[in-house]
Order: structure tokens, then sequence, then C-alpha cells
């Protein structure tokens, strides 16, 4: 029982299985009695502990109440104290507040210079950036800029400010590119300027180079002793300042973009050399000033593309330099082309010409190619020699405009010795003859001789220089003085014949080109000695002239004849004449001592062109008196008139027999009058029976006689006979003839019908 | 056949070279003038047709040169002459004084009967004058001659000149015709000179056959 209740004791709960074994025992009585004992213990116990705890309690109380009077003692003083301590700290307080204020704007301020510190050169470099802009000094300005993104900028933290200046770099950026492209601009711009004076001074060292010579060197050295050494530019480049150019490069390259630039660059430079190809001043052929500027301006151009190309740098290279020359070399050579071949005076293109040898002998200098330069100097030698003919055609024209064509005289040595340094002629004979002298030409080939010298030194100032060889130059110089003889002087030789020239001016050119003509040989001597090349003893082409000659021959010819007819208009025929004068008309007579007359004036013409005009004038006479006789308006002729005109005729015949002119045939002039003659000769004769007879048969005594005609004749006759005898009886013999006469008429109607 | 003409007159111009005969005969007949001195080659003619009271007068004008050496071929031009022009230059002295020598001449070598006139050419070029005007009309007179001052370069009196002489010459034809015409008529104007005549100088009215 005691196991239990310890049990109980010992355990705080679960007694559960105590209760059990409580439960399911027995003296649950016992058990209660124990357990009532067991708080009697306790309840003893307890009031044991109480009485000896009383006293001790009872002393606390006490001593806490006494407690409770010194605690509100204290609580008194230390209120006082407080009070105290209050009243003396109150300004303390203030004081310290105020201290702990400015010790924070203190931290405030130091913290905030820190920061300015830091964005300082942030801003200063901002400004120097904006000044270097400012002042175009871009590639700096483009290096601040990078320093200002990459280093201050992360630096310094993120301010509004700041990231305004961030959004500006990359507009400042494009700023500065597109002022730097402007810069790129003025400086095109000015090269452009500048270029023909690079050209002008570039072709001037190219000159100077050219004709240096010791001579040349010493005077110059003499004159330049004075002066100090020139401080200008040494060479044409040098005119340009550059400098711009690589700044925008430098740029650009900076930027990044450097190729785009140079792309950029050669765009616009091709672009200028357009510009500069087409001539400025429109016409160049009007002045050598025109074809200087525009030389002086593409050499500018491309001499300062070379030196790029040497500067290196990368703007040009050889390959475009090359490409765009030899763009602009072909345009260069055909605007010449066109502009040269416009120039019709020949100095111009001789200017024109020495330019044009001093920009390829430049050209050489500065390494570029020439090709087709000098071959465009050969065609421009073509048009010279054209124009220099053109030239020449208008001195030739002034000679024989003003040419008097009669034989030089001279009156004095002097003047002798002057026609003889001028012409080379033979003087041999005439050296020994008294003055007044007379050459057998005139003024015209001495005149024409000394300008086909000048034309000779005028043509081969063209190619002086051209590095050809002295046999070349002499041909070409043959050729064209032969051709300046016989296409242009002839030529205007030929139009001088257009117009009538008198008899005395005809025989005297005939005479004169004879001289010009054997003085070609004279001229190739002349050509070799200034060529200083082998006399070409090629013979000179002898009938140079001949047209010319044949002109003026046939003018002589129809000369003669209008003369002739003009005495022939004056016959006044009577053609029913009863017994003529026994003389001859006096329009023969006249006509034929003129023609004699004229005939011993052109003694000095070729024997050829006197034979010719004397066949021209006997011919023309015997045509127009046949036709006289044959004239269908002369209806009738009386005997007497025909005796007449037998007589005339017979007078002409003997001019012609006469040899009028040497170097005849013998009775060749008398073939002339030949049908004439036999036609008079079988009237008056009226040997009808032979006529009849012989007809058809050659070899008859009047084979030029036709019936028709013989019919014409005898009709006439035969009217003229009625007429006269319209109031007389006819006698026998002459009623016999007047029947002979119908009888021969019907058979001369026969025998014309039997030819027709 | 139908004439062009009525009568034919045939005129000779005379004097010293380079008085201006050429330009004159080159101003009658071209009606032109030409700067440049062209000499005359032996002898020339030129022809002009006029009207002379309505007829048609041909007029064959004999230019010759000045230079000796085709003093005989002129001379013998005289002789078939009707009227002789005596050209000098107005300008030229030696050229007027000339003009009686080359009347003597006419009077050596021509037909009695030819009519003459004096020209005094280039009377444009007053500034050069070496002859008045007045001693050209003296000498006229002294000779029984007519004269004009002519200028070929300003077609001064030209015309004046030879329509004066072919008229004279026209009088003196008709006045000498009928002194010699024959009332028992016939075909007009047709003389026979014997061949005797030859030798004299043929006159130049027996020429003219229609009148
Ligand atoms: N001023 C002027 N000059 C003339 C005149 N007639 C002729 N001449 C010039 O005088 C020069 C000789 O003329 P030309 O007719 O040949 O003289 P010719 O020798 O008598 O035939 C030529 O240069 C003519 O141009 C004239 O009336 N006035
Ligand atoms: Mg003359």
């Amino acid at each position: 029982m005691n196991a239990t209740i310890q049990e109980i004791e010992g355990i705080d709960d679960y007694w559960g299985p105590a209760f059990r074994s409580v439960y399911e025992g027995e003296g649950h009585e016992a058990f209660v009695q124990q357990l009532d004992d067991r708080i009697k213990q306790h309840d003893k116990e307890i009031e044991k502990l109480c009485n000896f705890h009383y006293q001790g309690f009872i002393d606390s109380i006490r001593e806490l109440l006494q407690v409770r009077s010194h605690a509100e003692e204290l609580h008194a003083e230390i209120s006082n104290v407080d009070a105290n301590v209050k009243e003396t700290t109150e300004a303390l307080c203030i004081r310290a507040d105020e201290l702990i204020r400015a010790r924070r704007v203190e931290l405030n301020i130091a913290a905030t210079i820190e920061k300015m510190e830091l964005c300082l050169p942030l801003l200063t470099t901002y400004s120097k950036l904006k000044s270097q802009v400012e002042a175009k000094r871009y590639y700096p300005a483009l290096k601040t800029l990078e320093q200002l993104e990459h280093v201050l900028l992360p630096r310094v933290g993120p301010y509004k400010w700041c990231a305004q200046i961030s959004s500006d770099i990359p507009r400042l950026r494009q700023a500065i590119r597109d002022a730097s492209m402007a810069d790129l601009r003025d400086f095109l711009e000015n090269i452009r300027r500048l270029s023909p004076q690079v050209g002008a001074m570039a072709l001037k060292q190219t000159q100077d180079m050219m004709g240096r010579s010791l001579a040349n060197i010493i005077s110059k050295k003499d004159k330049s002793q004075g002066l100090t050494a020139s401080d200008g530019p040494q060479c044409p480049h040098e005119l340009v300042d550059f400098s711009p150019l690589h700044r925008c490069l430098h740029i650009h390259t900076v930027l990044g973009a450097k190729n785009d630039f140079i792309q950029y660059y050669r765009s616009q430079r091709r672009q200028q050399a357009r510009l500069v190809l087409i001539p400025s001043s429109g016409n160049l052929h009007d002045s050598i000033q025109g074809i200087r500027n525009y030389l002086h301006a593409v050499l500018g151009f491309f001499i300062l593309e070379e030196h790029l190309l040497t500067a290196g740098a990368g703007l040009v290279s050889k390959d475009w330099l090359l490409d765009t020359w030899g763009m602009s070399v072909t345009k260069v050579a055909s605007t010449l082309r066109t502009n040269t071949s416009l120039v019709t005076d020949p100095n111009l293109m001789l200017k024109i010409k020495d330019q044009i040898m001093l920009f390829i002998n430049t050209l050489k200098c500065y390494g570029l190619p020439t090709d087709p330069l000098p071959l465009l100097l050969q065609e421009m030698a073509e048009h010279y020699t054209e124009v220099l003919m053109q030239r020449w055609v208008g001195v030739f024209r002034d000679i024989l405009d003003n040419g008097s064509f009669l034989p030089i005289e001279v009156q004095n040595q002097e003047e002798y010795d002057s026609v003889m340094d001028k012409f080379p002629y033979d003087g041999e004979e005439l050296e020994t003859q008294p003055f007044p002298r007379k050459f057998p030409f005139s003024s015209l080939v001495t005149s024409v001789y000394v300008q086909v010298k000048e034309f000779i030194y005028a043509w081969l100032m063209y190619s002086a220089g051209l590095g050809l060889g002295g046999e070349r130059r002499a041909g070409a110089a043959r050729h064209s003085a032969s051709l300046l003889l016989s296409r242009s002087f002839a030529g205007c030789l030929s139009a001088l014949f257009r117009r009538p020239l008198p008899l005395v001016q005809l025989v005297q050119i005939i005479v004169d080109t004879q001289y010009l003509e054997d003085a070609t040989v004279c001229l190739y001597e002349f050509i070799s000695n200034i060529t200083g090349s082998e006399l070409v003893t090629t013979q000179a082409a002898g009938s140079m002239f001949q047209a010319a000659r044949d002109d003026a021959e046939q003018q002589i010819c129809d000369k003669l004849e209008k003369k002739v007819d003009e005495f022939l208009d004056l016959e006044n025929y009577d053609w029913l004449l009863v017994e003529p004068i026994g003389q001859a008309s006096s329009f023969v007579t006249d006509m034929l001592s003129y023609l004699s007359g004229v005939l011993t004036s052109l003694e000095q013409l070729p024997e050829r062109a006197r034979v010719a005009a004397v066949r021209a004038a006997t011919n023309r006479i015997a045509t127009r008196l046949r036709a006289l006789l044959l004239d269908p308006a002369v209806k009738q002729i009386s005997s007497g008139a025909l005796y007449q005109l037998d007589l005339d005729v017979i007078q002409c015949e003997q001019f012609a027999a006469g040899e009028p002119v040497p170097g005849l045939r013998e009775g060749e002039l008398l073939e002339h009058f030949a049908s004439l003659r036999q036609l008079l000769d079988l009237i008056t004769g009226w040997d009808w029976s032979s006529y009849l007879h012989d007809v058809g048969i050659d070899g008859g005594k009047y084979t030029l006689v036709t019936p028709k005609d013989a019919a014409t004749l005898l009709e006439k006759l035969k009217e003229a006979e009625q007429k006269s005898s319209v109031f007389s009886v006819l006698k026998k013999n002459e009623r016999d003839r007047r029947k002979l006469l119908d009888t021969v008429l019907k058979q001369l109607k026969q025998l014309q019908n039997q030819d027709s | 056949m139908a004439k062009t003409y009525d009568c034919l007159f045939k005129l000779l111009l005379i004097g010293d070279s380079g008085v201006g005969k050429t330009s004159i005969l080159f101003r009658f007949s071209e009606d032109a003038f030409n700067i440049s001195f062209i000499s005359t080659i032996g002898i020339d003619f030129k022809i002009r047709t006029i009207d002379l009271d309505g007829k048609k007068v041909k007029l064959q004008i004999w230019d010759t040169a000045g230079q000796e050496r085709f003093r005989t071929i002129t001379t013998a031009y005289y002789r078939g002459s009707m009227g002789i022009m005596l050209v000098y230059d107005v300008t030229n002295e030696k050229s007027f004084e000339n003009i009686k020598n080359w009347i003597r001449n006419i009077e050596e070598n021509a037909s009695a009967d030819v009519e003459k006139m004096i020209l005094g050419n280039k009377c444009d070029l007053d500034s050069q004058r070496q002859v008045s005007k007045e001693r050209g009309e003296q000498l006229a007179i002294e000779y029984q001659i007519k004269f004009v001052e002519t200028s070929a370069k300003d077609s001064l009196n030209v015309e004046y000149a030879f329509y004066t002489l072919a008229r004279d010459i026209k009088a003196k034809m008709e006045k000498k015709q009928k002194e010699a015409s024959n009332p028992s008529g016939g075909r007009s104007g047709v003389h026979k000179p014997t061949l005797n005549d030859a030798r004299k100088p043929v006159t130049w009215l027996s020429r003219c056959s229609v009148l």
C-alpha cells in the first residue's frame, strides 16, 4: 500500500496503472486510510513550514515599507536633479543640434566636391571639344571626343547632363564629319582654282629645262646674282596646301570611314576632271591663251594627283590615276583636234603646237603616258599645211591681182642684183647687155618664188622640234611645196583665167609659169640645204602648170576668135555687087594686119601656143566666111559679090600661106580654107562637069563640097541673076548658062536626095 | 541679110603711154574702170554701136601702144582712120607737149580729111595737175581742133568726146556726100578707087556704103 502511494507521489501523471492496481486490489479502505494519513502528514508539514517562515515574512514587509519612503525621497531628489540638468543642458543641446547640422553640411559639401572633381575634367574636355570644333580643329576634336566618351563619361555618375552629353556625342561626331567634308569641298574648290597655276608652273619649268644651254644658265646666273634665292615654291605642287585634305583623311580614318572617304575623294576628283576637260572659254581656236589655260588646268590637275600618289596615304592609286588620265588624255586630244581644226591662223597653229609639245614633255617628266598626243601633232601638221596653203592662196591671189605681168626691167646693177638674189636665173646672156636690162619673166616669178620659200620656212617651222629626221622633213617639205605650186598656185591661176585677161597678161603668165616650173629644182635644193638633208634629184613635176597654161592658151585662142568675130561682124558685103572693086574688103585687110600684129607680139610664147592661136584664128576666119556665103538670110549673091568674097578669101589664104608663126606644118593653115576654096573654085570656075563626075570619088578636086552646099550657093547666084535681068533680054550664051544652071541644080538636088 | 548697122567709123586713140587711152576706151566700151595698169599689146580695138540721129553707127576704136616697138604697126592704122583722139594726161606736162609731135605724126600718116579731137585725161586728179585747162584750150585753138577734158576714172566727158567726134565725122561725110552726089542716081555711094590709088591713103569716105 505504501508502494502505491509512493508510486503516485513519484509519478506526476500517468496514474492510470496505480489506480488500476488500487481499483483491482482490495483494501480500498486501507488505502484511503493511508491516503488520509498522508494528507494529515502533509498538512502538518505545511503548518510547520509556515510557522518557520512567518517572522521572516513580517520582517520583510516592514522593510518594504521603509523602502517605500526612501524611494519617494529619492524620487524627489532625482526630479530636482533632472530639472537642474535640464536647465543647464538646454543651450548645449541647441549648440549640439547646430553642430550636427553643420557637420552634416560639411559632409555633404565634401561629398559634392568629390563628385564635382570627378565631373570637372569631363566638363573641361567637353568645352575643349566645343572650342576645337569651333576652331575647326576636327582631328583633335575627335580625339577629345573619344576620351570623353570612353574615359570620362563612364567615370562620372549617371547624371542627367551626362546623359545629355552622351546623347550629344553622335551629333558632334556627325557635325565634325560634315564640317570636315565642307573643308574637303573648300579644298577641292581651292585646287580647282590653283590647278592652272600648278600646270603653268610645271610647263614653265619644263620650258626652262629644255631651253637650258650654257649661255642661258650663265646669263640667268648673272641676273639672279643680285637677288636672294627666291623663297617661292620650288615645285608646282607646293602651290597647293594639302593639309586640309590630309586632315580630312585623318578624321575619316578616325571615324572609321577611310575607304568611304577615299572613294568619295576619287569620285569628286573624277567629276572635277570632267569639268577641267571641258574648255572653260568655249572656243579654244580664238587665241593661244585659251589653249594655254586649258592645258594648264589639265596638267595642274594631274600633277596634283601624281603628287598625292607619290605622297602615299592611299588617296590616289596608280591604277586609278592612270585610268583617269587615260580617259582624260583621249578627251584632251579630241578637244584639241576639234578646236585646232578650226584654226586658220598659221602662227596660232605654231603656238599651239609648241604648247602641246611642252605639254607632252611635261607629261613625260611626271611619268604620264603621252599617247595619243603625238599622233594629234601629226594630224595637226596636215591641218597646218592646209592652213598655210590657204594663207598662201591669199598671198598668190594678191600677187596675181596686183601683177603687172610685164617683163621685169632693171635700170642699174643694184636692181639687177636684187632680182638675181630673189630668183635663180641664168643671167649669162643678160649680164652683157647694157642697162636697162629686161628679164624674160615678170615680177610674178620672183614674188611667187620668194613666197614659196617663205612657205617652206613657215612649213618647216611646224616640224621643228618634232623630232623628225632631216630626210623625212625634207621629203614632206618637198611634197608640200610642190603641192602648194601645183594645187594652190595653179588654182589661183585657174581662177585668174576665169575672167578675161588682156592678151599680154596671158602671154606673160604662160612664160612665167615655165620659169617657175624650171625653178622647182632650185627649191628642192633650197629645202635640202635648210633641212641639212641630201639633195633629192627626182625630176620636178614638169607639167605642174600645164593645165593653167592650157587654160591660158585656150583663152588666147578664144580671144583671137572673138576678135575675128568682131571683124567679121563688120562685114558689109553688097551681095548684088555688079563689079568687084578690085581690092580686098577693108575689114579683111584690117583683120589680117591686126592678126599679124598680134602674132608678132606673141613671139615670147612657146611655139605650141602660138601655133594653136594662129590655127584657131584661121579656122575661125574660114568658118565664118564660108558661113557667110551659105547664110540662108542672104538670098542672092551676084557674081560680082562672089568675086569680091573670093578676093577676100585669097587675102586670107595668102596670110595663111605666109607662115605667120614658125613651127607650122607646110600648108597646114591653108587646109582650113580648103572647103571654102573648093566651093568658090567650083562656082567661079563653073566646073560642074568635073564636080558631077567626081562626086563620091576619093581624091577628087571638090571632095569637100557637098551637093547641098553647092546647090545652096547656086540657088543664090540664080536668084541674083534673075533679079538683075528682069528687064533685059537674055543673050544666047546667057540663056545657055541659065539652062545649064537649072540642069546642074536639078542634078545636085538628086544627089542630095540620094545622100539622104 | 539685114545689116546690124548703118555705118562704120574707124577711130584711133593716140598719145603717150600711160595717159589713159586704154582706160578711156575701156570706159567707153565696157563702162568700167580698172585701176591696175594693163599694158596694151601692139594694137587693139573695141567696137561699140551708137545711135546718131536715128542711124546705127558702129565705132571701131583702135587703141595703140605707145611703145616704140609697135610704132610701125600703129602707123599702118592711121590710114584707115576717120577720126583720131589725141590724148594727153593733165598731170603729165610731157604728154601734153608731145601732142604736137603726135599731130605731126598724123599729118604724115593719116588721110588728110581725118577728124581730130584733143582729150586732156585724168582731170579728176586736180591736185596733181600740171597742165591747166586753158593751155589745153589754147592748143586746140591753135590747131583748130575740138578739145575736152576727160576722166576715164570718173566717167567724165568720155561719152561726150566720142559722140562729138562721131557726129563731126558724120557731118563731114554728109557734106562730102552732097558735093559728090551724082544726080543721075544709081546705087549709092560706091566709089571705085583705081588700083593706082593704093599708095595714097584711101579716103575713108568711100567706106560708108549706106547713108
Ligand atoms: N585718176 C585717173 N587715173 C587714170 C585715168 N585714166 C587712166 N588712169 C590710170 O592711168 C594709168 C594708165 O592708164 P592706161 O589706160 O593704161 O594708159 P595708156 O597707156 O594710155 O593706155 C592706169 O593706171 C590708169 O588706171 C583717169 O581718168 N583718172
Ligand atoms: Mg594702153
